[in-house]
């Protein structure tokens, strides 16, 4: 009996914390997924990663317009802030904001940082560990 | 060569730990007869993994590539103190680290190991377990000792950011310390479980186990969120990452069993729970370690993918249906009959504090395993923000300050009014003209001022008792209240962990809420002012240091005309990484810290972004995580005397 109940109060209680969870929920998603989605423009925030193709960057000192691909597919983005020193074409980055049908406007964005070590000769190697980004 | 004798070293210490399982079940059968030796068991066990760590180490000084493990993870540039921390850097040799660790606990509990000690006997096989497994990892999918047929001339170096920061040397090992000392509390409880004995003595021992693993567990948590403040240079120390929560999980736990064994020893009440919570705890620190190194969550901790996930996994569900099952069938065995007589009383409080410690638990639990669980069933790739986490963590974490405070003063039993009132009172009145004072120094948002009285409600609270019993003794007064601690540590190492505590909390409450961030961009030589400080960049610089080459920013720290000093925020570029690395440059003061960190730098324009961020109080973070630190030690030379053995005693200072 008292299992039983303790049972129950338990599944009320995640049923509660997932419900609410829902709402903080950031989604991640590939330039492909939100070109393919056309829910994605009134999905609200969510992240979207990718590299920043080259020739695609307009810098100012406030603004940053480019464009991300994920191989299939390109995706313009417009960022209000100043872009990290890292920041450069060719690297992945996550940009955070809204999609409006044609354009991402992005207020944050995280530079992934580049898991290519070099070696000696020149070659390339490369471990699966990240970087973190909190 | 070194390679064969490391890997001699990992396979004599995995055929002790099984020796230790043989003998120690022997010896637990034997009702705990000395005549069943668990000497040599214990001895190869600790040999071997010195000898392994030792090989290890011994490879990575003499820069020899021919060990993957040193040419993935160390290169000749590598400063010593970070080739020496180069050994728990990666995958294999943290898990090397945590044989060692969990072998010199083996050997602590054996030396305290008594004759006729059937439950002590059968802790050091189920230790043994947990040994078989970790050396097994060692010897097949995590092999530290892995050689490469051709010899590099260098090695890749480690991951930049665990050579930014000489925490790197100490974080891990701390935090290994109260990881794998959780080991030998879950080896006593299914002792206990096996035995099926109803007794407090396993109880006894365990928490003094358990307080050995919390007060390391507690201070690693506290060097890792200064090692994230210092090197990461987001501007923060605790961002709810799935890592951070794999160490936060069994310290909540652990924090509810330190209580809650407090009230089987003096109530007999609550021994299934406590059993329940160890087991928890141990099954807390596998999944920990199954997040961190399985390669599940992207972060600096997870160093490579690799069997080591399904192996840890599976321990996993050993460990949950193993211990869960043994629970479920012979738990009654140690279960208790007495019941609480009054919510209102020390063990009603006890209560509260394990139910909100539990609570707690859990929902950092849902929040960090369901966007896994998602992805797993959906696709969907997401992460919970820590603004979720935050509004669970913030009530619940005010409500246990409170409990926290009125706690100590709660009588056993019943609390009679009068007792409680004239305990209370003093608090009260403190925690009033606080949170009063602090509105009137402006401080706005409700919860820092319930944390600011609490706070005081809580260090009040002790000081008034301290006060009394100091007073009421014969010696000189400060004489007594240095010999408090002496005289009951258990209980007052509890209570300056209390202050600690509290003193964390202020902290967390102050840098959370008046926290400020604020883009600053200037040219050379130009000012700006920031927060009632001035900023002005003096020049860029560029340095060549042995393992890298910084560049970076002079900027002078201001306040009135008064110069503060220098900061130099700056990216470290490896010769290694493709990309630089940020690190941040924080002035610590007795109000706040200022803490610059570099976002672009310019030579051509000469300008400087960085972000500046404004902490205030942040030194008592890390100061009252040193408090219940040194707490934890206290209450655990207390528990000296309910030892089996009357060891030798070392006098503490």
């Amino acid at each position: 009996m008292f299992l039983i109940a303790m049972g129950g109060l338990l599944a009320l209680l995640v049923g509660f914390l997932i419900a609410n969870i829902r709402e903080s929920l950031v989604y991640y998603k590939t330039p492909t997924e939100v070109v393919g989605d056309p829910a994605a423009a009134t999905a609200g925030r969510f992240r979207l990663g990718g590299l920043v193709v080259a020739g695609s960057v307009t810098d100012s000192s406030t603004e940053v317009t480019f464009a991300v691909t994920d191989g299939t597919t390109t995706v313009a983005v417009d960022h209000v802030g100043t872009p990290q020193q890292l920041f450069r074409e060719g690297i992945g980055v996550v940009v955070e904001g809204t999609w409006d049908g044609s354009v991402f406007h992005s207020d944050s964005m995280i530079i992934k940082h580049d898991e290519q070590y070099r070696t000696e000769e020149g070659g390339v190697y490369t471990p699966d560990s990240r970087y973190p980004t909190p | 060569m070194i390679a064969v004798v490391g890997f001699g070293g990992v396979l004599l210490a995995l055929i002790s730990a099984v020796a230790l399982v043989v003998q120690g079940t022997r010896r637990f059968l034997a009702d705990g007869s000395a005549s069943v030796s668990l000497r040599l068991a214990v001895i190869g066990l600790v040999a071997g993994a010195a000898v392994a760590m030792g090989a290890l180490e011994f490879a990575l000084v003499t820069n020899d590539f021919s060990i993957e493990y040193v040419a993935r993870n160390h290169a000749r540039g590598t400063p010593l103190l970070f080739t020496i921390a180069g050994a728990w850097a990666a995958l294999e040799g943290s898990i090397v680290l945590w044989g060692l660790i969990l072998a010199g606990y083996t050997l602590w509990v054996y030396r305290r190991l008594d004759e006729r000690d059937s439950v002590g006997a059968a802790a050091l096989a189920v230790m043994g377990v947990v040994a078989i497994f970790f050396f097994g990892l060692m010897a097949t999918a995590a092999n530290p000792f892995t050689t490469l047929a051709q010899v590099p001339a260098d090695g890749l170096g480690a991951n930049p950011l665990l050579q930014n920061h000489i925490l790197m040397a100490i974080h891990p090992p701390v935090l290994y310390l109260g990881y794998v000392g959780m080991t030998v509390p879950f080896a006593f409880a299914i002792a206990a479980l096996v035995a099926g004995d109803g007794t407090a003595e396993w109880l006894a021992r365990t928490r003094r186990w358990t307080l050995v693993a919390w007060s390391f567990l507690s201070l690693g948590i506290v060097l890792g969120a200064w090692w994230s403040y210092e090197v990461l240079g987001w501007g923060g120390y605790w961002a709810w990452d799935p890592v951070e929560n794999a160490s936060f999980l069994p310290w909540l736990t652990a924090t509810a069993f330190i209580h809650s064994a407090v009230v089987q020893r003096r109530r007999g009440m609550l021994q299934a729970w406590n059993v329940a919570l160890i087991l928890g705890t141990f099954a807390l620190t596998i999944l920990g370690t199954f997040l961190t190194r399985s390669g599940v969550v992207a972060s600096v901790h997870s160093f490579t993918q690799s069997a080591v996930g399904p192996a840890l996994l599976g321990f996993l569900l050993v460990v949950l249906v193993g211990g869960f099952g043994l629970f479920a069938a012979r738990g009654h065995l140690v279960a208790s009959s007495s019941r609480l007589d009054s919510l209102a009383s020390r063990e009603g409080v006890f209560l509260l504090n394990n139910l909100l410690l539990t609570l707690f638990a859990f929902v950092v639990l849902v929040g960090t395993i369901y966007p896994m669980v998602l992805e797993a069933f959906t696709g969907d790739r997401v992460s919970v923000g820590g603004p979720w986490f935050d509004r669970s963590a913030i009530p619940i974490g005010l409500v246990l300050l409170g409990a926290m405070g009125i706690g100590p003063m709660t009588p056993y039993r019943i609390a009679r009014p009068g007792v409680l009132w004239r305990r209370i009172r003093l608090p009260l009145e403190a925690a009033a003209v606080a949170a009063a004072a602090a509105v009137a120094a402006g401080l706005r948002p409700i919860t820092v001022v319930a944390t600011v009285a609490l706070a005081a409600f809580v260090i009040t609270g002790i000081a008034r008792h301290a006060d009394e019993l100091a007073r009421g003794r014969s010696g000189s007064y400060l004489g007594e209240l240095a010999r408090l601690p002496g005289s009951d540590p258990g209980y007052w190492g509890g209570m300056i962990a209390h202050i600690g505590v509290a003193l964390v909390a202020m902290a967390i409450a102050f840098s959370g809420s008046f926290g400020v961030r604020q883009e600053v961009t200037l040219t050379v030589g130009e000012s700006m002012s920031f927060e009632g400080y001035t900023l002005t960049y003096l020049s860029p610089f560029l340095r060549e240091e042995p393992n890298r080459s910084v560049i970076g920013a002079t900027i002078e720290l201001s306040r009135g005309s008064r110069i503060l000093g220098n900061l130099e925020p700056r990216l470290n570029q490896y010769p290694n990484q493709v990309q630089a690395i940020p690190t941040p440059s924080v002035r610590t003061g007795i109000r706040e810290d200022v803490y610059l960190s570099l976002v672009r730098i310019d030579q051509g324009t000469a300008t400087v972004t960085v972000d500046a961020f404004r902490f205030p109080l942040m030194w008592l973070l890390w100061l009252g995580g040193l408090v219940v630190f040194a707490g934890g030690l206290v209450a655990y030379t207390g528990r000296r005397k309910t030892s089996p053995i009357p060891t030798a005693v070392t006098s503490d200072a």
